[in-house]
């Protein structure tokens, strides 16, 4: 194995681990979320009202169109245009943090209808899992800050490393729909 | 995130880069080293205090009594007493084992025995020994807080570990540690796995790594996995215990929906099946490799075993429900577990079949590392059959919570693993620090460690049988168990035996470091890549990368032409 196709392998595999890790976190919260579900006679429990699914919607929006600036960081990096990069990373983050103001919008609209953090396990499931998805795109914009300071030419397997970011942002994006669809929208 | 590249990286120069913050994945180990022998001995304290009061209650504790319980004048309080078994079960599983068996040695090994400079990460490497370091100052600040440490046991399932049941700090301190030591072992695996996937010499195939780094690869393969599932189990822990959520309250009222408390089981098994096979596979890896050292014959169906080792990985991600017998589970699900569990017979025979394989016939050197080598397969063996009790339904719904259970876990986890580290570190002592270990002192260690480890554990399946339950308190206000009162004199005599006797380890241990004799390159004579290079090695390892022709128990072969009974992997094998 050539020197650079082995720390192409070593990037990829540590992202992967990571992401895997990351994911088995996620699938545990969602197990126990299934069964608290399952066992309840009706849901959500009698007396709580639903989230409106306007700030959910919109969240999952703009990350979507977040997904897909960071998409084209990794076309314009793969072009060798890495101007154009900056750009479309840049748009990436601005979209990252408009998600994340949107998620305080929705704690604050929650709060705000009544529904607290200690108010069963409704509130418990809805502000738990946004709160730690939120925790995790922390760490994804950090990612994408890191990105940010190697976009240059003469990083080695700039490649390799915009795709691994790319992919953890993708990952965040993908949790968050599955909790958009499973939380808000059924 | 940057890549290994397997150079030669420059040697650092200043204290603090050379022994505090270093790259080095052989400081790093002996820093883990460190740090788990230092938690072993705390473990180790509360053992036996634990012990104490069992054989004594209401009996004031000798000596440091009453520096450690002025109130009471020197007798363990009852909510002490609950502390002392959940911070016990917490360090020596969390904050010895796995720093000995995987952070030292997974460190120290994994890149000597492929043949690799240093592994994949260095930097995520150091900061994995930070989050450990970090989570175990959480720890311990939990024991000086004014309500205590956490006291729900090691297990810490709600509503004992609610505010309900454990209202100070402690609790919550104990789950961040977790969370944190979580963080790090999850660095550390990702490390690991990529390490051995891709710096292994050139010429070494998977079946050509010695079974040391099977079982450390498997064990950081299952830690990436399932460590995250009791992250989020503690994470929601947390959640209830400072924001007011209720994952795992019950009886909540109706209109606002029910937490369930048995859930955090479920999560906690999840993982902690996993994990008993996580402590014991660095064992188990490092045992296969040393009996066939030490018997100077191949090991039995090396492949067979690292095959078997694998299966069990496997296997054990689906057998979690056989620690919840008794939760009311669908007896189709018991007996859907107690299948599968039975199933992990089948691989844990075949490789202890080929245990007794490798030495059969043998000329078995009874150098220390091998005396405890022989202990594990013992204890194992004890361990695992008494297993075979706990998995069938039909008898766990009797044994479940008694010290049968105590018994049973401290024989697989407990003892094996702690005699699997020690047959580790005589045998690697003298590569780690360029000396040897007084063999003399060892043979003592392992026969004063051996037969009081047995009067314990042995003593504990026997009181369990006879009915007594773990983590009472008193357990003789029961008329019916004053009867074990004679056994359990016997389990505590014996651990402070056992405890006694590790001191002279400890002795042995500084003294060897100080002024023990210079070790040569390969005192064991024995072929993996570690020993063909100085004794301790240099900084980057290997000057030349070697390139690996055979597999690393190529012994007692009749026609090597070397005048030595074993070749090193980097020789061309000689057909026996």
């Amino acid at each position: 194995m050539s020197t650079r196709g082995r720390s192409e392998l070593q990037i990829n595999l540590a992202t992967n681990i990571v992401i895997i890790s990351m994911a088995m976190l996620f699938a545990t919260l969602f197990m126990g979320y299934a069964i608290y579900r399952s066992s309840a006679p009706v849901w959500p429990p009698m007396g709580v009202q639903r989230v409106s699914l306007l700030l959910p919607s919109l969240s999952t929006v703009v990350l979507f169109i977040s997904s897909f600036f960071c998409y084209q960081v990794s076309v314009s990096t793969k072009k060798n245009e890495l101007s154009k990069g900056h750009k479309y990373l840049n748009l990436t983050i601005l979209f990252g943090l408009g998600f994340m103001v949107l998620q305080g919008l929705l704690w604050n609209q929650m709060k705000s209808s009544g529904l607290f953090v200690s108010s069963g396990i409704f509130a418990s499931i809805t502000y738990a899992f946004t709160w730690i998805h939120f925790a995790h795109m922390v760490a994804g914009l950090v990612a994408l800050l890191y990105l940010k300071k190697i976009l240059k030419p003469e990083t080695t397997n700039l490649m390799t490393k915009t795709t691994s970011v790319e992919n953890f942002w993708y990952f965040l994006e993908i949790v968050w729909i599955i909790m958009f669809i499973t939380l808000f929208v059924f | 995130m940057s890549g290994g590249y397997n150079e030669i990286h420059p040697e650092p120069t200043t204290f603090w880069s050379k022994y505090i913050f270093s790259f080095d994945h052989k400081v790093i180990a002996k820093q883990f080293l460190w740090y788990g022998i230092f938690f072993l001995g705390v473990g180790g304290l509360m053992a036996l205090l634990i012990r104490w009061t069992l054989a004594n209650p209401g009996v004031p504790v000798p000596i440091i009594g009453n520096l450690l319980f002025s109130g009471s004048g020197g007798v363990v309080p009852p909510d002490t007493y609950a502390m002392l078994f959940t911070m016990h079960g917490t360090i020596m599983i969390f904050y010895a084992i796995t720093p000995i068996l995987i952070g030292a040695f997974g460190n120290y090994c994994i890149p000597l025995m492929i043949g690799a400079r240093d592994m994949a990460f260095p930097l995520l490497n150091m900061l994995s020994f930070w989050f450990a370091f970090l989570s175990g100052v959480v720890l311990l600040i939990s024991l000086i807080i004014p309500q205590g440490a956490a006291a729900g046991g090691w297990t810490s399932y709600p509503t004992l570990s609610t505010l309900i049941g454990s209202p100070g700090a402690g609790q919550t301190l104990w789950c961040l540690a977790i969370f944190i030591f979580g963080i790090s072992s999850t660095m550390g695996a990702v490390n690991y796995v990529t390490t051995v996937i891709t710096l292994r010499a050139p010429g070494m195939g998977y079946f050509d790594m010695p079974l040391t780094v099977w079982g450390l690869w498997l064990t950081a393969i299952l830690n990436a996995i399932f460590v995250p599932v009791l992250g989020a189990g503690v994470i929601l822990l947390i959640l209830d215990r400072v924001f007011g959520t209720t994952f795992f309250l019950a009886g909540a009222s109706a209109t606002s929906g029910s937490g369930d408390p048995v859930l955090f089981q479920h999560v906690f098994w999840i993982f902690g099946h996993p994990e008993v096979y996580i402590l014991i596979l660095p064992a188990w890896g490092i045992v296969s490799d040393l009996l066939s050292f030490f018997s100077r014959k191949p090991a039995f169906g090396a492949k067979a075993t690292a095959l078997s080792m694998t299966s069990i990985s496997v296997l054990s991600t689906v057998v979690y429900g056989h620690h919840m017998f008794t939760t009311q589970m669908s007896p189709l699900l018991t007996q859907s577990f107690m299948t599968l569990t039975m199933t992990i017979s089948i691989p844990s025979a075949i490789f202890f079949a080929n245990w007794l394989g490798t030495i059969w016939k043998g000329s078995i050197r009874f150098d220390s590392p091998m005396l405890f080598s022989l202990g594990v397969v013992f204890v194992f063996g004890l361990g695992g059959l008494t297993g075979l009790h706990l998995g069938t339904t039909t008898t766990d719904l009797f044994l479940h919570d008694t010290y049968f259970v105590v018994g049973h876990f401290h024989y697989t986890m407990a003892a094996s693993v702690l005699l699997g580290g020690f047959a580790g570190i005589y045998f690697w002592f003298p590569k780690m620090f360029g000396r040897m270990m007084n063999e003399g002192l060892a043979k003592v260690h392992f026969w004063g460690t051996m037969i009081p480890l047995n009067g314990i554990f042995f003593g504990m399946l026997l009181v369990g049988y006879g009915g007594m339950h773990r983590r009472i308190y008193n357990p003789f206000i029961y008329e019916s168990l004053q009867r074990l009162i004679p056994v359990n004199n016997l389990i505590t005599t014996s651990a402070i035996l056992m405890g006694a006797f590790q001191l002279v380890f400890v002795y042995n241990f500084i003294k060897s470091l100080m002024s023990g004799e210079k070790a040569v390159n390969n005192p064991w004579e024995v072929g993996t890549l570690e020993w063909t290079i100085p004794s301790p090695p240099p900084h980057h390892n290997y000057d030349i990368i070697p390139v690996v022709k055979c597999g690393p128990h190529e012994l007692g072969n009749p026609n090597l032409k070397t005048g030595r009974d074993f070749q090193y992997q980097t020789e061309e094998l000689v057909e026996a």
